[in-house]
């Protein structure tokens, strides 16, 4: 079995360089069979993507994606400089 | 007079958000000025991609500035995607500067690169990759020298992808630092003189910064904004 830490990476690394992705801001971690997901994207469609991505890169490990979509809110108050 | 600036930065379109990313800029015109897009327009540089950004940005009511980021580079049609920008009516910086609201307005600026910040950063020195990094950061930094000195305004800003300071980089891990920005930008900024520094990148960063040379800094990566877009309003005197 691969060591946890070459396999997040691994993860990591196909999710920047997947062109169904290109997400480079996404943390990943392994603990035992379980594999976490976790940061936030602009679309809900990307969420979904994200599990694609990771569970080929590491088959047989259990994607937890925890990965929400970033909220935008009203424009809000203007900063005076 | 004061200037209101809006900005934001990320915004990372693809057909998903064709067609709605509009209506979050419904009523700038009653807010802003001008809006500068800081670059990752896209999420994989793709001339489609580049497409639904100009149609969801033509014909808005203010002057849309953009710089392009490293996602915009990925598919190798950075040129093209300026050129459809441009062709929507838009301006689009490339280490170049542009004078806007009858000519009170300058703002220069580009994509930017890394390499790190003063006393941690990459240098020009060992194998030809490491160099090639590094030279170009500083050959940016020169455009954007060149670019300030052009702008006789009431007003100059700098447009960036990448960040000039660590400030607003503070909530990254410090090693991806020399990926996220350079103090050559900051230091070329601090060197001509500028109003504001406006940038994105660091999704996970800090708003608000300042340069060694006291010039404020904004990351307005949607991510750290969480709002469609950051309203700044020069000359506080008159805000």
């Amino acid at each position: 079995m691969d060591t946890p830490h070459y396999v997040a990476a691994r993860v990591q690394q196909a999710i920047a360089e997947d062109g169904r992705t290109n997400e480079l801001g996404i943390r990943v971690d392994v603990r035992g069979d379980h594999l976490f997901l976790r940061g936030q994207v602009a679309g809900e469609d990307q969420v979904h993507l994200l599990t694609d991505v990771a569970r080929e890169a590491a088959p047989g490990l259990t994607v937890h994606n925890e990965v929400t979509c970033v909220e935008v809110r009203e424009p809000g108050e203007e900063e005076h400089l | 007079m004061s200037i209101r600036v809006a900005a934001v930065a990320d915004i990372h379109l693809s057909e998903a958000q064709r067609g709605t990313y509009r209506e979050r800029l419904d009523g700038i015109e009653e807010r802003a000025d001008v809006l500068l897009v800081g670059g990752d327009l896209t999420r994989h540089g793709t001339l489609g991609e580049g497409k639904i950004v100009a149609d969801e940005f033509r014909g808005l009511p203010v002057p849309v500035v953009f710089v392009l980021g490293n996602h915009d580079y990925h598919s190798d049609v950075e040129q093209e995607i300026m050129a459809v920008l441009r062709e929507a009516g838009c301006v689009v910086l490339d280490d170049s500067a542009e004078t806007l609201l009858d000519g009170r307005l300058g703002i220069a600026g580009g994509k930017g690169f890394g390499g790190g910040f003063a006393g941690k950063s990459a240098s020009e020195f060992g194998e030809p990759e490491t160099k090639a990094f590094v030279r170009h950061t500083r050959e940016i930094a020169e455009r954007w020298r060149t670019a300030l000195k052009s702008l006789d305004t009431e007003y100059k800003v700098v447009l960036s992808h990448y960040s000039p300071v660590k400030e607003t980089l503070a909530g990254e891990p410090p090693e991806i630092y020399p990926f996220l920005g350079s103090y050559l930008l900051a230091e070329a900024v601090d060197a001509e003189g500028a109003d504001l520094i406006v940038h994105g990148h660091a999704h996970h960063g800090t708003e608000k910064g300042m340069t060694p040379g006291g010039i404020r800094v904004r990351n307005v990566a949607l991510p750290v904004l969480q709002r469609a877009y950051a309203t700044y309003c020069l000359d506080a005197e008159e805000c």
